[in-house]
């Protein structure tokens, strides 16, 4: 037991400046749902706001994600082609009962640690940048994608892939439980754990890392493998929501999943960050979606709402800290 | 000619551009080869007619990427000025010479508000001109969802003007990268851009007004969208708001491929037309192979990764 005159230091991001990050992102988030519950009466009852965050789910898995492979200084472009990908592996079983959904499983997570280890990789071992890596295995995957499927998936989905999006165990839904449960896991490794508080090393200072006898390319491999099952996980649950497979299950998940993260306050220079304030993000995100619509204005000044706090978001964290 | 062989000696990257050559070479010659129909005249006619516009981009994109910055606005910026030009020309066709000029002036215009925003909100490039990207495109749809417009005859015609059998086209494109690489190579402000994009702030130490030359790098990445949306809608008449959605990460291998580094500072315009070539041809001749559309994603991807393997490796050594 460590005496309490001398508290480790806490380079993990749970700082007085994080707080106050977390709390400016509270504060938005509370004038939001004011703001929504003003325009519509029914926004703020349990069942809407649980319907919001049901949406909200898979993006949320691939948040968690995202933010492990941010931290080491990377981002993660591939995670919505692998999305899709999985997906498509998901009908390959052609499976028509519940007993092929284990198996699908282990198959997409197998598939997906796969892929994250390749990025991982490729970006640690081989000094390629993290963008060209993963816009490389973006592009890999649709192809590889499309020319499994001949451009037209079938959709042979066992009957209890849907229960994934829209079931509930003694009325949690099953997919937000799963989120909390991929937040929890993920944030103790991340947050309490020496793993974790090498990613952070590794994330503001590779070099110091080394020195420290921390070894920076595996770490950062790991962060690329544990961002892409995270993604492959909230494929499908994303395929059980949409309940047919497209070769596009999952478009412009990487984009939102880094707008997610940045709100967050997750830096994208590494080293910064909270899975649970980046999930606020993810909160942000979606209700300012639904407000859109809420207010009657068309769906494409989504597209321009999110391009202004994308950009505004992360020059409030700049200067937050600055 | 004396131009290229300046550029080769100044950035000791002889050997990057050789290697793209030299690749560019065997796939002519093994195209010859396998199919009958990819070395004519005519194919090359059509091949080059349809590397333009990723030409134009891809240019663009250098002057960016020297920089050490990124510009993910670009295709949006293309599909917005389609959609600009068209309709303006749809509603006064006799308006040309005004219709251009004013698409390119907007373009740069919204280039250098990306290049200033990430100076004054110091916010990383990537993060702004994704924003850009999505309120751009945003804007473009809101304004019109389906593909509209038209253009006069006499646009229409310069899209497939012929010079001495040569598409015009793809002379004017030639001709703009030999002018970018001279004043890349020889000008006070073409040199900056290296040294900005090198070591930042050694380049503010010793002088160098190093904002606006971020500032005029990213103008001029935006120019270059407004002449390939100008391209772009002769040849297709019509201002799709989506048709350059795609080109944004096209805009970006060919950079690559042509051994300009993500980090800035080193590379040239030479190695991004060779790279264009490279890119172009390939999937050219994959077509005439009849192999799908498919599987030259998987190529492409690889060929990224291999690229950018080849010229790291070398900078290690």
């Amino acid at each position: 037991m460590a005496p309490l005159e001398t508290p480790l230091p806490r380079s993990r991001g749970v700082s007085v400046a994080s707080v106050f990050e977390r709390y400016g992102l509270i504060v938005f988030l509370i004038v939001l749902l004011l703001v929504a519950a003003a325009l519509s009466p029914t926004f703020l009852r349990p069942a809407n706001l649980v319907n919001v965050l049901t949406i909200a789910a898979p993006l949320g898995m691939v948040v968690v994600g995202q933010t492990f492979v941010i931290l080491v200084r990377g981002l993660d472009l591939s995670v919505a082609s692998l999305m899709a990908t999985v997906a498509v592996l998901a009908t390959a079983f052609r499976a028509t009962t519940n007993d092929a959904i284990p198996m699908i499983f282990v198959a997409a997570i197998a598939f997906s640690a796969v892929v994250g280890f390749v990025n991982g990789w490729l970006v640690a071992k081989r000094d390629v940048s993290p963008f060209l890596a993963t816009l490389a295995m973006m592009i890999i995957l649709q192809g590889v994608r499309f020319a499994y499927t001949g451009g037209a998936p079938i959709s042979t989905l066992p009957p209890g892939m849907g229960f994934l999006a829209s079931g509930r165990i003694l009325g949690i839904p099953v997919n937000l439980m799963t989120l909390a449960l991929l937040a929890i896991v993920f944030g103790v490794v991340l947050h309490r754990s020496r793993l974790g508080r090498e990613i952070f090393m590794v994330g503001s200072n590779p070099k110091a890392a080394f020195l420290n006898g921390v070894a920076p390319d595996r770490v950062i491999i790991f962060c690329y493998v544990i961002c892409s099952v995270c993604a492959g996980i909230g494929g499908l649950f994303l395929l059980g929501y949409v309940g047919t497979v497209s070769n596009w299950v999952g478009q412009g998940y990487e984009l939102d999943s880094i707008v997610a993260a940045v709100m967050g306050g997750v830096a994208l220079t590494g080293g910064r960050g909270n899975i649970f304030a980046a999930l606020l993000g993810v909160a942000v995100l979606v209700i300012i979606n639904n407000l859109v619509l809420l207010l009657g204005f068309p769906i494409e000044m989504q597209l321009i709402i999110k391009g202004i706090i994308i950009i505004g978001a992360a020059a409030f964290y700049r200067t937050r800290l600055a | 000619m004396s131009a290229v062989v300046a550029e080769l000696r100044r950035n000791r990257l002889s050997l990057s551009y050789v290697i793209v050559a030299v690749l560019l070479i065997l796939l002519v010659v093994a195209g010859g080869f396998l199919s009958d129909r990819f070395l004519t005249w005519r194919n090359f006619g059509n091949l080059f007619q349809q590397l333009v516009v990723l030409g134009m981009v891809s240019l663009g994109q250098t002057f960016v990427v020297l920089l050490g910055g990124i510009d993910l606005a670009v295709g949006s910026l293309v599909s917005a000025s389609t959609v600009f030009i068209a309709h303006f020309l749809e509603w006064r066709p006799d308006l040309l010479w005004l219709a251009l000029p004013l698409a390119l002036v907007a373009a740069t215009a919204i280039g250098a508000l990306n290049g200033l925003l990430t100076i004054v909100l110091r916010v990383h490039p990537l993060i702004v001109t994704l924003g850009m990207s999505s309120i751009i495109f945003g804007g473009t749809l809101m304004y019109n969802k389906e593909p509209g417009g038209s253009v006069p005859r006499s646009l229409a015609d310069f899209s497939y003007a012929k010079l001495w059998g040569i598409p015009v086209t793809a002379i004017v494109l030639v001709a703009i990268f030999a002018l970018a690489g001279l004043w890349l190579q020889r000008s006070r402000s073409g040199r900056s851009i290296y040294f900005v994009g090198g070591d930042r702030e050694a380049a503010r130490l010793n002088g160098l007004p190093v904002n606006r030359i971020v500032v005029m790098a990213y103008a001029l990445s935006g120019l270059c969208a407004g002449l390939a949306a100008i391209f772009l809608t002769a040849r297709t008449g019509v201002g799709d708001p989506r048709i350059g959605t795609a080109l944004t990460l096209q805009s970006i291998t060919p950079v690559v491929v042509g051994g300009t580094i993500l980090a800035g500072g080193r590379g040239g315009v030479l190695g991004t037309l060779l790279g264009v070539l490279l890119v172009t041809m390939l999937n050219n001749l994959l077509n005439f192979l009849n192999v799908s559309s498919y599987y030259q994603w998987v190529i492409q991807g690889l060929i990224i990764i291999i690229a950018v393997s080849i010229h790291t490796t070398r900078r290690r050594q």
